[in-house]
């Protein structure tokens, strides 16, 4: 389609989607298509049980062709699912595919309004002629394309983030694998076999942590910090703190050092129950292998040199006091975030008595103890007396599935617990095993029989758990006090070690992670997937994918099998060596600009200069991420954000508000947060008052005053402006504009005696759609409450907006 | 009946967000095995399968025996890991069967109770049957119907054991320990501080919970199953510690409660006007003439800071006003407890703490406050409170009652005797000390805790020295 076709009289195609009964359900389809055929421009309108499906689309490609349409409008699904389906459509039939607009019509229509057929097909006729509208207005974009660097950086040496390096560094790209730990290996490292199938888990993570090290495309970058990331999808700026090991590569991990260090303290690798030097490999498999020095206990301070018995003992002298930081700067195309998980800390569970009791640990600790490599070499000793416990106890769910916990099953630990029960019985059969459960998960592959093979060695599993340890004092030997759940009785049993099997959580430092890589979080702290099925680990971010336990608590293959999933996405986008950047950014309109430079200082990327000397304002493409803020600043209608302009999101307004205006809610969504927040309510099937008519723009900060200013003059009865929490604006910081914006419209508002309560402000993140629900319940309370007087006032206030 | 008219009642019965919350209790039993009433009647009161009954078939709760029986000790409440409270969602049906007329649960319940030492004073303190709107006269009704005082009655046990116990301190804990070795055939004596037996029930419980004459009919019965009652007799004052020993006596019950109040420790503390809440309720249960100011100020915010605030509108203060340093959501009183006091007119004021007592001519006038705000979880889980820079403030006040806390008082006790913060520490399973032959329960053991868990503590003791004294190893391990 040529520019000229384009601008002939738009002939609109609208096809209603029944998505089987999803919609149709409860949205009449037909009448909808039938009202849309009376809408200005609709050449043609049908509705379609499932237009996404082959046949649907065929059926938009003939029409483009038959009827010589050159605008569509697709009343169906999120734009945030099929988008790019319908528009691949459109061009394979000519048709530009920013010629194109969806109406939401099922998220945000009929699954949240499911037991109001009638209102939910009225609102879906608004929606219709909002996209409708829209569409008319629509201008033809090309895309431009970036070239993709070929570099990828992974975040966190786990073995998801090892499996991702690996394998992206086998296909041949370069690595850069960032490790905050003096080495490689993560939790895996830590555990001494592992379920299903009992392997010892260091002797099947060293040779890939060894691989690691040697591959010449993986850069390792351990003992390093992610400071800052800049950039978008292919071009990515990453700003790394290596950090001093005091050891340069010449150590060959002799161990002379440590010998004669004089300072101990207690090893965090085998959590507390060992020791380290302050010079010190975390351990033996440790990859890199080149020690460290912990300057924080080191004797040498500041400069003054206290102690050189490391430097003496050294005979390649590797020691070097004098190292200094070093940041790195790395370009990189994609992202793999791998930061994994903590565990939780069972000491707020008073009753319990960890930290209180010598021989309650936690069933990190036990992998630690029973690890041939560890702190007892090995053997099943209890902490009070280093004597092997006749008796021993796991107390399941500890921290988690709980309000005084976390809410949600950690997924590993049920596994986790068979696992150690049954190491206990091979080694020392005689040893009485308890489980205190309140389910026992075992659903994966050879779980199952792990578990039957646990009761058939002689485990006792007991439904109930404890409520109260108590320890005996001269033994140390622990009483155990709950209920039997299934026999109703009371137990009190006695052992002599008790194990808590603890969940898994998000790391405390995520949100560092979160910022820098502009990621959303589930309510539960893990990192969100851009669907949780069809895009499980990309980020919603471009170019950043998600791999392991820092997505959700799962068992090694999980994480290894994403991690490779991860690997492969970002494999594929590099493989393609360019990306389409989307045709949203600003053109700007010289004669109209005044040269304030408002738009430059609000511009979270830079992307704008104004040049005074020759009278311009560039926009930098390449840098600007389209999100609006600018075109919401400017005061003169200079700046026209395409696919998102003035005209577009006026005429939206103006058709949503073309039958009882009073009685509605416009809400402004941002694209990230606010709008998939209003589609996860949608998927959740939360229901809300069907009068909420939401707009989407890519970001809040593309919300221009004059937008709610007209809504209001409009006779509209609310409007909201909805976008993410503070500081996790997908555009680095462009909310901070909205907020401005909102809070100097209610000023105003309250100088024009409007009542201000008619404009809401929300920050939602994806996952808050219960958020956006009950928003647009309260608003709609407010609504109840509203007078004619007070819109005629609204509407006289902002006349002419 | 048709599903859906059983699935409307019970939306009819229990608001939705609490029948929502409740779902998520997952049947880890921990509530029951925390639960002093599961223990005294078992298996008959189980509150985990109470309360999934109250989800799957409220209707049939409401003529439960069981739904009556919780004593509102929270204990469920601490542990639950959904952070359910029981006796609150128990509450809502006792109310609705009340309404309904449905009272034979109540009235078994009643008979059950008998089953327990102290029932009488229990049911008054512990079961609560005035909050779903039982009169007293009913609650009266019901215990004749149960026939406990007749029942009680069974005159002096015949003592077959020769071996002499001692009780120290004659609160709940201690009677009822006396109560069940003195059944056992065991002589047992009760030393007592007070002119009167009876430990905090007749000290400072304000007498609008428990009648006088509950607390003088209980012991009454004591005594006449042959407990040697003696009071004003302060261990480690009138007779020491050692004395015990070589009078003769082969095992000890310390049950001392905690009558230790806690100091503010600010400017003026000392001053006139201000008084200490355990004896300014002791005062109005001795009938002591007391001069209260116009205005009152309690500082706490537990059950006995709602209790001296009732107690201080009662007799003749214009205005009490309980100034909590958290909020609402944190204050350990019983929630019901604070709401009948807002009731009754006490006045509530969070997130405020006092700095100094202000005096005029060696009275006190009024408090310095400063604001707080409710900072990072604490290791009891709740939100620490910091104060509020220049947030300072102050209130005229003629008298400040102080409530926050009470400790118990160990220093008569040998050295041998371990304890930990400040509290005897035992073995909670049989209430054995660090000192051979000696046992601890109740308030001296918890710190300020509840009349149940002190009856609790009383039994698990008198069990633990019948076996000590017949050469039992004791279950549940030893010290
Ligand atoms: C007690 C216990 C027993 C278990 N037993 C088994 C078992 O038997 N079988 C099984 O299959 N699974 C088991 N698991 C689960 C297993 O540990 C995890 O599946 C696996 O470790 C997840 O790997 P990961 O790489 O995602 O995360 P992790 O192993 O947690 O690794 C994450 C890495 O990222 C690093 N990192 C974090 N933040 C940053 C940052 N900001 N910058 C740079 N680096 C960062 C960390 O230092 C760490 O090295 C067990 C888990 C626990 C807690
Ligand atoms: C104002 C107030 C209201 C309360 N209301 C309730 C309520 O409604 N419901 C409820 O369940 N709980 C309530 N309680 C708590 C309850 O009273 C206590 O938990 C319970 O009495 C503790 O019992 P105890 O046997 O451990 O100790 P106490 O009842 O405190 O008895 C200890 C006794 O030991 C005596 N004593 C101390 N030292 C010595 C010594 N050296 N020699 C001899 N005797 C000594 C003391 O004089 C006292 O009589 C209330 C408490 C207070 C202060
Ligand atoms: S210089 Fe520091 S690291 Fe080296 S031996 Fe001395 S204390 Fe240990
Ligand atoms: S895996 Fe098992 S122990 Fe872990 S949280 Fe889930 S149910 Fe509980
Ligand atoms: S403690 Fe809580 S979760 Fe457990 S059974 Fe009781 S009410 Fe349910
Ligand atoms: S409040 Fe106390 S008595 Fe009532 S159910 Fe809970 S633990 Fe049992």
């Amino acid at each position: 389609m040529t520019e000229k076709e384009a601008e002939e009289a738009p002939r609109i195609g609208v096809y209603v989607c029944h998505c089987g009964l999803n919609i149709a359900g409860t949205v009449n389809c037909e009448a909808v298509a039938r009202f849309a055929a009376t809408l200005p421009n609709v050449a043609i309108s049908k509705d379609d049980r499932y237009t996404c499906s082959d046949q649907g689309q065929e059926l938009i490609k003939n029409d483009i062709k038959e009827h010589n349409l050159n605008r569509v409008v697709v009343a169906s699904c999120s734009p945030r699912l099929h988008e790019s389906t319908f528009r691949k459509a459109c061009e394979d039939a000519g048709l530009n595919k920013y010629l194109f607009e969806m109406a939401n019509i099922r998220e945000q229509c009929s699954w949240v309004h499911i037991h109001d057929k009638e209102a939910a097909t009225e609102k879906a006729k608004d929606l219709v002629r909002a996209a409708v509208a829209k569409v008319a207005l629509l201008e033809p974009a090309i895309e431009t394309e970036v070239p993709i660097t070929r570099n990828a950086l992974v975040i966190g040496g786990g073995v998801a983030g090892i499996q991702s390096a690996l394998d992206l560094a086998d296909t041949g790209y370069k690595v850069y694998l960032v490790e905050k730990e003096p080495s490689i290996g993560g939790r895996m490292a830590q555990i001494d076999k592992t379920f299903p199938t009992m392997d010892c888990s260091i002797c099947i993570l060293a040779p890939k942590m060894s691989d690691v090290g040697h591959h010449p495309n993986i850069v390792l970058l351990a003992n390093s910090e992610v400071q800052e990331v800049k950039g978008y999808i292919g071009n990515f700026k990453a700003k790394v703190l290596k950090k001093p090991r005091y050891v340069t590569d010449e150590c060959s991990a002799c161990n002379d050092c440590t010998e004669v260090c004089p300072v101990t303290v207690p090893n965090e690798f085998d959590i507390g129950l060992a020791t380290r030097r302050a010079i010190y490999t975390p351990f033996a498999q440790a990859v890199p292998s080149t020690y460290i020095i912990d300057r924080g206990i080191c004797l040498n301070k500041e400069g003054i040199m206290a102690c050189d018995k490391c430097i003496q003992a050294c005979e390649r002298k590797a020691i070097d006091f004098d190292m200094e930081p070093e940041p790195l700067e790395l370009e990189v195309g994609t992202i793999i975030v791998a930061t994994g998980a903590e565990v939780y800390d069972p000491s707020s569970l008073t009753n319990y008595g960890y930290t209180r009791y010598q021989n309650v640990i936690t069933s990190l600790e036990f992998e630690r103890l029973i690890n041939a490599g560890g702190p007892s070499g090995g053997n099943l000793i209890r902490p009070s007396d280093r004597k092997i416990p006749e008796s021993v106890a796991f107390i399941q769910c500890v921290g988690s599935r709980s309000e005084r916990g976390n809410p949600y099953c950690s997924n590993v630990c049920c596994m986790n617990t068979i696992k150690d029960s049954l190491l206990i019985k091979e080694h020392w059969p005689d040893v009485e095993i308890h489980v205190f459960y309140v389910d026992i998960r075992a659903f994966g592959k050879g779980f199952e029989d792990l578990y039957t093979r646990a009761k058939e060695e002689g485990v006792i599993f007991t439904r109930g758990l404890p409520a109260e340890i108590v320890e005996d004092r001269k033994t140390h030997n622990l009483w155990l006090i709950g209920e039997n759940t299934l026999q109703k009785e009371l137990y009190k049993i006695n052992v002599g070690m008790t194990i808590l099997s603890i969940g898994i959580q998000p790391c405390h430092d995520s949100d560092t992670i979160q910022r820098l890589c502009t990621l959303s979080r589930t309510l539960d702290g893990f990192f969100m997937e851009a669907h949780p099925k069809l895009r499980p680990v990309d980020a919603p971010t471009g170019g950043i994918f998600l791999a392991g336990c820092a997505e959700s608590p799962k068992d090694i293959k999980d994480s290894v099998t994403q991690a490779s999933a991860a690997a492969a996405r970002a494999g594929i986008l590099m493989a393609q060596g360019k990306v389409s950047v989307e045709a949203i950014t600003p053109k700007t309109i010289p004669e109209n600009c005044q040269l304030c430079g408002l738009c430059a200082r609000v511009c979270p990327y830079n992307a704008i200069a104004v040049d005074k000397e020759r009278k311009l304002v560039e926009v930098a493409e390449a840098a600007c991420a389209g999100c609006g803020t600018c075109g919401a600043e400017c005061q003169f209608e200079a700046l026209h954000m395409r696919h998102f302009t003035d005209a577009q999101i006026m005429s939206q307004i103006d058709a949503l508000v073309e039958e009882a205006p009073d009685e509605k809610i416009i809400a402004f969504c941002c694209n990230w947060c606010a709008y998939a927040g209003a589609d996860f309510a949608g998927v959740s099937r939360m229901q809300y008052p069907p009068n909420v008519r939401i707009i989407r723009t890519m970001c809040s900060g593309r919300v221009s005053p004059k937008f709610v200013e007209h809504a209001l003059s409009r006779g509209v009865g609310a409007v909201l402006v909805a976008g993410c929490h503070p500081g996790d604006c997908h555009y680095i910081n462009a909310n901070i504009q909205t907020r401005k914006r909102v809070e100097k419209l209610w000023k105003k508002m309250d100088r024009l005696g409007v009542d201000k309560n008619r404009l809401q402000l929300l920050w939602a993140s994806a996952a808050e759609g219960e958020k956006v629900a009950s928003k647009a319940k309260e608003m709609q309370a407010t609504l109840k409450k509203l007078t004619p007087e007070e819109v005629e006032k609204g509407k006289q206030a902002f006349a002419g907006s | 009946m048709a599903s859906g008219g059983s699935d409307s009642m019970k939306i009819a019965l229990i608001p939705k967000e609490i029948r929502e919350k409740t779902k998520s209790c997952f049947e880890c039993g921990i509530c029951t095995a925390s639960c002093p009433m599961a223990e005294l009647l078992q298996p008959h009161y189980n509150p985990r399968i109470l309360l999934q009954k109250t989800l799957t078939e409220p209707e049939k709760t409401l003529n439960e025996d069981t739904l009556w029986l919780c004593a509102w000790c929270y204990k469920c409440y601490e542990r639950c890991p959904q952070g359910l409270k029981p006796p609150e969602i128990f509450q809502l049906l006792k109310n609705e069967a009340v309404k309904r007329g449905f009272l034979e649960g109540f009235e078994r319940a009643v008979s059950k109770i008998a089953d327990v030492p102290l029932s009488v004073i229990s049911l008054y303190t512990c079961f609560h049957p005035e909050r779903a709107n039982i009169s007293v006269e009913k609650v009266a009704e019901a215990l004749q119907k149960a026939a406990i005082i007749e029942e009680q009655i069974p005159g002096k046990a015949e003592a077959n054991q020769r071996k002499k116990i001692a009780i120290v301190g004659s609160g709940p804990a201690g009677l009822t320990a006396a109560c069940e070795l003195a059944k056992a055939g065991y002589p047992v004596t009760v030393f007592e501080a007070l002119p009167q037996p009876g430990g905090m029930l007749g000290k400072s419980m304000p007498a609008y919970r428990l009648p006088r004459k509950a607390l003088e009919s209980e012991i009454q019965l004591l005594e006449d199953l042959g407990v040697n009652m003696r009071v004003n007799q302060k261990v480690g004052k009138d007779v020491s510690f050692e004395q015990l020993w070589r009078n003769g006596y082969k095992a000890v019950f310390v049950a001392t409660g905690a009558h230790k109040s806690r100091r503010v420790g600010i400017e003026g503390e000392d001053t006139k006007g201000v008084v200490d809440a355990l004896e300014f309720l002791w005062k109005i249960n001795m009938k002591e003439k007391i001069t209260l100011g116009r205005k009152v100020g309690i500082i706490g915010g537990g059950n006995v800071a709602v209790d001296a605030a009732r107690t201080a509108l009662e007799y003749g203060a214009r205005e009490a006003t309980i100034l909590y340093r958290r909020s609402r959501e944190e204050m350990p009183a019983n929630p019901w407890e604070v709401n009948e006091a807002e009731e009754d007119g006490v006045k509530l004021e969070f997130l405020v703490a006092p700095s100094k007592i202000m005096v005029k001519d060696g009275k006190t006038t009024g408090l310095e406050c400063i604001r707080m705000e409710l900072g990072e979880l604490d290791e009891t889980g709740r939100r620490t409170p910091i104060p509020v820079e220049g947030s300072e403030f102050s209130v005229e006040l003629d008298t400040v009652i102080v409530a926050i806390g009470e400790e118990p008082e160990t220093s008569f006790l040998p050295r041998e005797i371990e304890l930990d913060r400040g509290r005897v520490a035992v073995n909670p399973i049989t209430m054995e000390t660090s000192m051979k032959g000696v046992f601890a329960g109740g308030d001296v053991v918890t710190g300020s805790a509840t009349v149940i868990e002190a009856v609790l503590a009383g039994i698990r003791a008198a069990s633990s020295i019948n076996q000590y004294l017949t050469k039992l190893k004791l279950e549940g391990g030893a010290y």
